[in-house]
């Protein structure tokens, strides 16, 4: 399940991640990886979802064809993702390419 | 006689008399389920909202309280605040209330189900059981909506608190002042209460299965946390014998911590080191307060359990070098993993084994699985290099096992080497002797390493055949039979004829019965839950090598158990009438009838 379709390309250990880009109709995205030990456990799906919080956008989280809002501990906790999961992230509104950039950042860096 | 008396573990010694309360979280499952008319419904979403919001700023608050010691608990209390805030609880069940025009408590009720289902369909262990945490945080909300009456701070006298499980955000609630003892039904030895109940020396005792059928609100109850049983509505009688019991204990304990600091020296002299087994890093300042001259055992293992990957080196070698640190100078030997038998990690699953207590744990474990074993010692290596640290290979059984763990260990220091990697590779290296055929070859081995650690737990259940779980053959459990004594001997005479330390480790350490027979046998060190040291210190400064000496030979020449157990008892009994009341010892065997 954790693997989607981009794996082989994506999966990286030093969780380098896409480039944030933007399709014109205020919808940017990029693909991120879970690089933290245990996934996106109880402890850092709560700083994700405290740090999207923050931003106006619509952020979701998508994994395969399932899509999640990235603002509820709850919707991300329910994607079960693993270490080595590539996930994609996207937003829309006036801080999208922002709230993309900080929050990627925290996938690097391993919610630390 | 009592009405009912209750088992359990005793998991912090006391004694408390006092009346039940309990704390009861479950009382939200007679929920109130009524519909509404249209206008009643935005005083429920009021409700609702204000119910949440108290919930909040409670759990806030209690993050404020929350000692610095206990900071890896502000994460669990984190993310059960981004649940209460999250807008797929307190949304839904707003929601619920809006569009079906149900009371506050059924709309809660119905969110949280929805939730669960959702988790429910997840494969993966870790995140299904997080629908804990959602059902713990509906709960406080629930309790805020009945109006809060038998929250913690409705506490008014000193209670004993009685709960299924008690939560770390329960624990710092509580103002510890109004708490005399706590009794869950839930738990074991190292579970967070066990921890926070021994910091704050509170008697508890866990594992009480009955509890709830048992004992009610307001009724009175005795907490014997030495010998682990609870006395529901007790007699005259046993009122009066307890509270002398408890009057003496704490006169006893008041005593024997003023002492715990000097060294376990006999009369004449002799001196034998006493250092505490842990298992968790946040015990450290109760084996430094209790007087531990060091960690003689920490069980690596818990940095493994209850996750599903396996921790890094980093990660380890954090752990290990802080635990050095805050000991420095003193000794911290690190048992290398010890898996297998009863304790698994989530990442390798249950191996399906016929009788995993003979099967792939321990070393073999280890030996079988390298990557993991390097990375710990890899870990152990460079955090040597900022303390004390010794390295222990557990449950060896021949010289080729010894052979491969040095050889492995050899690698690990090459390739620290290799990578420029600062360590220390002159570390104390030991084994624990656990096994009969360790015991056999004890001069062997003794030539091999730096000292050895006496497992007497395992010891005892290998070399008498029997699991000391099992209700039927428990009683055989004997550390004074003739075959246990005698090796325990002949392993500390090879270790000495070697010119090696021998320390011991398994709970014969801590039992006042078994020490002056280990001390006749010149043991170096021993090693025993930190709780156990004062009352251990205290017999030791009051012995003497002689007598401790005199006694060991009656009792090798001895035949049968039971004049061991007698000579033993007898003795004690004698010089220290104290340690007989007030602790329990793995002598008082009591055979289950078969019924």
């Amino acid at each position: 399940m954790n693997d989607s379709m981009h794996s082989e390309e994506l999966a990286s250990e030093t969780g380098q991640v896409g480039v944030v880009a933007e399709n014109g109709a205020g919808v940017c995205s990029v693909q991120v990886c879970v690089i933290n030990d245990q996934g996106l456990h109880a402890r850092p799906a709560a700083r994700l979802a405290q740090e999207a919080q923050k931003f106006k956008s619509m952020i979701t989280l998508c994994q395969a064809d399932t899509e999640v809002d990235a603002k509820s501990i709850l919707d991300i906790l329910t994607l079960a993702a693993g270490q080595g999961s590539n996930l994609e992230l996207r937003a829309e509104g006036d801080d999208a390419s922002e709230a993309l950039d900080h929050l990627s950042e925290m996938f690097k860096n391993r919610f630390r | 006689m009592a009405k009912h008396i209750l088992r359990g573990i005793a998991i912090s010694v006391g004694i408390s008399i006092g009346k039940a309360f309990f704390l009861n979280r479950s009382h939200y499952r007679i929920l109130p389920r009524q519909t509404l008319s249209q206008a009643a419904l935005p005083h429920e979403e009021a409700r609702l909202e204000n119910a949440f919001r108290d919930a909040d700023s409670e759990l806030s608050a209690i993050r404020e309280r929350m000692p610095a010691e206990l900071r890896d608990h502000v994460m669990i209390i984190d993310s059960h605040l981004m649940i209460l805030r999250d807008p797929k609880l307190a949304g839904k069940a707003i929601g619920h209330v809006k569009e079906l025009g149900i009371n506050a408590e059924w709309a809660l009720e119905k969110a949280v189900a929805e939730i669960e289902e959702a988790f429910n369909a997840l494969d993966d262990p870790y995140f299904r059981e997080r629908v804990q945490d959602v059902r713990l945080v509906a709960e406080r909300v629930m309790a805020k909506l009945a109006g809060d009456t038998e929250e913690m701070r409705a506490i008014e006298s000193r209670v004993v608190l009685m709960a299924y499980d008690l939560t770390p955000a329960d624990t710092v609630e509580m103002e510890t002042s109004k708490i005399m003892s706590f009794v869950t039904v839930q738990g074991g030895k190292t579970s967070h209460t066990g921890i926070l109940a021994r910091s704050l020396a509170i008697p508890a005792v866990v594992g009480v299965t009955e509890l709830e059928d048992y004992v009610s609100d307001g009724q009175l109850v005795i907490v014997d946390a030495l010998k682990g049983i609870i006395l529901v509505e007790p007699s005259e009688e046993e009122l009066a014998r307890y509270s002398d019991l408890k009057y003496k204990f704490e006169d006893y304990q008041a005593q024997i911590f003023r002492t715990c600091h000097l060294p376990g020296e006999t009369i004449d002299g002799y001196r034998v080191k006493v250092l505490a087994n842990i298992e968790r890093f946040e015990e450290v300042t109760s084996a430094i307060d209790n007087g531990g001259e060091g960690i003689g055992l920490y069980r690596t293992e818990y940095s493994y359990l209850n996750r599903k990957t396996l921790p890094t080196e980093d990660e380890l070698y954090e752990e290990y070098k802080d635990l050095a640190a805050i000991m420095s100078p003193k000794r911290v030997v690190l048992r290398t993993l010890d898996l297998g038998a009863d304790k698994f990690m989530a990442h390798f699953g249950t191996l399906e084994e016929q009788n995993p207590a003979m099967g792939l744990r321990a070393i073999r474990f280890c030996l079988r699985h390298t990557d993991l074993f390097r990375t710990q010692m890899r870990a152990i290596l460079r955090a040597a290099t900022t303390g004390n640290i010794a390295i222990m290979f557990p449950m060896i059984s021949s010289l080729s096992e010894v052979r491969q763990a040095m050889h492995q260990l050899r690698q690990c220091v090459a390739s620290l080497r290799k990578d420029g990697i600062a360590h220390n590779a002159d570390l104390p290296i030991g084994i624990m002797i656990e096994l009969p055929s360790a015991i056999m070859i004890a001069e062997v081995l003794a030539r091999e390493v730096d000292f050895f650690s006496i497992g007497t737990n395992d010891l005892i259940q290998y070399t008498l055949g029997i699991d000391r779980t099992n209700r039927y053959v428990s009683h055989l459990y004997q550390p004074l039979h003739p075959s246990i004594v005698r090796s325990i001997k002949h392993a500390v005479d090879a270790a000495h004829q070697a010119g090696i330390e021998v320390s011991l480790c398994g709970e014969m350490a801590s039992d006042p019965y078994c020490i002056p027979i280990l001390l006749g046998m010149q043991i170096d060190t021993i090693s025993l839950n930190p709780q156990a040291i004062p009352g251990i210190k205290r017999i030791i400064r009051q012995t003497t090598m002689e007598e401790c000496k005199s006694l060991l030979r009656q009792v090798l020449q001895s035949t049968a158990v039971s004049t061991s157990n007698h000579l033993v008892q007898n003795r004690i009994f004698q010089r220290f009438p104290e340690e007989l009341t007030f602790f329990s010892s793995l002598l008082d065997t009591e055979e289950v009838p078969l019924s």
